[in-house]
């Protein structure tokens, strides 16, 4: 069995239609004021949800986003033929965490941003899993867009979450683990339910990737 | 201080690519003969621009099928059969562009056929449902040090006992979307990229390419040994002027290569700034081992150039030669930051290890130490 205990537990769930300009207002005492401006939505609600986090250049951070910058990319291919390179920039996944982590300056050994969908979840959790970092960040999170979501290419909903995994129990809110077996695989939680259950304290429990995982509340 | 590279041996079982030259044998011998795939070809295509230097297998407009498709069926076909996308065989995606160039041309034809494969998630279930993948198929995509996230991946699956035998497949289309973006930063302009060359203007090609490796848990005759990552944040295009971010990659795989006498596969993209820090560190932490570097022939292929460019250094090594010879810098000018830039093709014969690196937007670096017997 592998297991991580998961601390400093931050979840952004704001109103499905909060926009960047609103999400800048509610949050502007995060971020320093030069950088606020320029932020995207998505990467404004990673920052809050790391707001905090005490990450140091031997870290470790997995990144989850299926979508992730939607609206750079929307505004981004409505700029040609001048294309932007301020957008072009920004829309480059892994761009949401890149922001903060620049905006702090702060390095970190290794940076795994996914961009699955279907078992997103379940491979974040893996590739956290196995990483030998003492402190690994699970961020995720999504941007709600435009006409990309109007063809079921984007997020209908903003979101963001941050935890940091060790192997301290001490203190720890909750445990997450995977114990290897034979099991079918099952249906994996998405990106927005692991979410929503982070925000709520709520059990998960499913089979995958050739064995079962679990997330307990203590 | 340097971040600890990651040592988990992964036998290379099989792996090839997909450059404008064919797969990696002829590329390799492409680049031996000091050819370059790069010509002069407008940057968005058929909406015309400036012109700039582009690898394309094919026309670079979007097509129905993607144009990226064929190609990768051809490449697949090489691929051992298995039941990929299982839990215990799982594919690791690895890309920067996907079918981005899809979402493109839905924005100038409105044909929605397009959306099925613009969007990484899109993209890589239209490959998985090509291919008759299982589910387990990660995806990663950090620029271009994508493909090396992969391979550590894989590694890392292998040695927990998670996985027996892992597909790493990577691709990267060039398209409008990408060379605008890259001709909007003005490092994709008129001239030709010259790998580490001290010169006036740095400039850098894009190019196609595709490339999958098989890894297992037996060594083989080709192993990666060890990978080792290191993200700077200092800034979105720029790395920290000191080029610490470049010497703490290279002093981790310098650690790993131990007392291994390697040669040096760089970055090499053809810009000025990252060009000399990285030729520099690489010369410091691996003194009198020759640098060389393809993307002055190949272009750089983004998330996938780790992958295309690895499977370009084992098909050197497999070559026919006795020994075989590694190709020089293609492209590289007549004085060169480091004097330890390979200008010409050299012999294997001194050597039991290379060293591979990639660099990306946000201060991103990878590295990987390549070892055969």
């Amino acid at each position: 069995m592998i297991e991580r205990f998961l601390h400093h537990l931050r979840v952004e769930l704001p109103d499905a239609d909060e926009t960047a300009t609103a999400a800048r207002t509610r949050l502007a005492d995060k971020f320093p004021r030069t950088a606020l401006r320029r932020m995207t939505h998505l990467g404004l609600l990673v920052g809050s949800a790391l707001d905090g986090v005490p990450l140091g250049p031997d870290d470790a951070l997995v990144y989850a986003s299926t979508f992730a910058e939607t609206r750079a990319l929307e505004d981004f291919l409505g700029s040609f033929p001048a294309a932007s390179p301020l957008l072009f920039q920004t829309s480059i996944h892994p761009g949401g965490v890149q922001q903060v982590l620049i905006g702090r300056q702060q390095p970190i050994a290794r940076l795994w941003p996914l961009a699955g969908r279907t078992r997103l979840v379940e491979q974040a959790l893996l590739t956290a899993l196995l990483e030998p970092a003492p402190c690994v960040a699970l961020v995720g999170g999504e941007e709600r867009g435009t006409w990309m979501l109007e063809h079921a290419m984007a997020a209908a909903r903003p979101f963001a979450f941050a935890t940091i995994l060790t192997h301290e129990l001490a203190g720890a809110a909750a445990r997450t683990a995977f114990r290897p077996g034979l099991a079918d695989d099952e249906s994996c939680p998405s990106l927005e339910d692991f979410a929503t259950a982070l925000a709520e304290r709520r059990p998960l429990g499913w089979c995958g990737a050739g064995g079962a995982w679990t997330l307990e509340w203590l | 201080m340097h971040p600890t590279a990651d040592q988990l041996p992964a036998g290379i079982e099989v792996c090839d690519c997909l450059t404008p030259f064919g797969d990696a044998a002829a590329t390799a011998t492409a680049l031996l003969a000091n050819r370059r795939a790069l010509s002069l070809t407008p940057v968005l295509g058929r909406d015309g621009g400036d012109l700039v230097p582009l690898a394309l297998l094919g026309a670079m407009d979007e097509t129905l099928p993607p144009r990226w498709l064929p190609a990768l069926r051809q490449l697949a076909a090489a691929i051992p059969v298995d039941d990929w996308g299982s839990a215990h065989t799982p594919v690791i995606i690895t890309s920067s562009n996907f079918g981005v160039g899809s979402l493109y041309a839905f924005t100038r034809d409105h044909d929605a056929r397009h959306l099925v494969h613009g969007t990484p998630f899109a993209s890589v279930e239209f490959l998985r449902q090509e291919f008759d993948w299982g589910e387990h198929v990660h995806v990663f995509s950090h620029a271009c040090v994508t493909a090396h996230l992969g391979l550590a991946h894989a590694a890392r699956l292998l040695h927990a006992g998670l996985a027996a035998r892992v597909l790493v497949f990577s691709f990267d289309f060039v398209s409008p979307f990408v060379a605008g973006g890259f001709h909007s930063l003005k490092i994709l302009n008129g001239t030709m990229p010259a790998p580490y060359a001290i010169r006036e203007v740095g400039a850098i090609g894009l190019g196609d390419g595709a490339a999958f490796a098989v890894l297992t848990r037996d060594a083989g005759p080709f192993r990666l040994a060890a990978h080792t990552l290191h993200n700077e944040m200092f800034h979105f295009t720029g790395n920290r002027p000191d080029g610490a971010g470049f010497a703490a990659c290279a002093a981790s795989i310098a650690a790993a290569a131990g007392g291994r006498r390697v040669w040096v596969k760089g970055h090499g993209t053809g810009t000025l700034e990252a060009g000399r820090l990285e030729a520099v560190a690489l010369a410091r932490h691996f003194p009198g081992a020759p640098l060389t570097g393809w993307k002055g022939s190949l272009g750089h292929t983004l998330g996938s150039c780790g992958l295309v460019e690895l499977a370009v250094a084992l098909a050197a090594l497999r070559g026919s030669g006795s020994p075989g010879k590694i190709p020089g810098t293609v492209g590289g000018g007549t004085t060169s930051f480091t004097d330890t830039v390979a200008l010409a093709p050299f012999s294997v014969a001194e050597f039991d290890g290379a060293i591979l690196t990639s660099n990306a937007f946000g201060g991103a670096h990878a590295a990987m130490l390549l070892t055969y017997d």
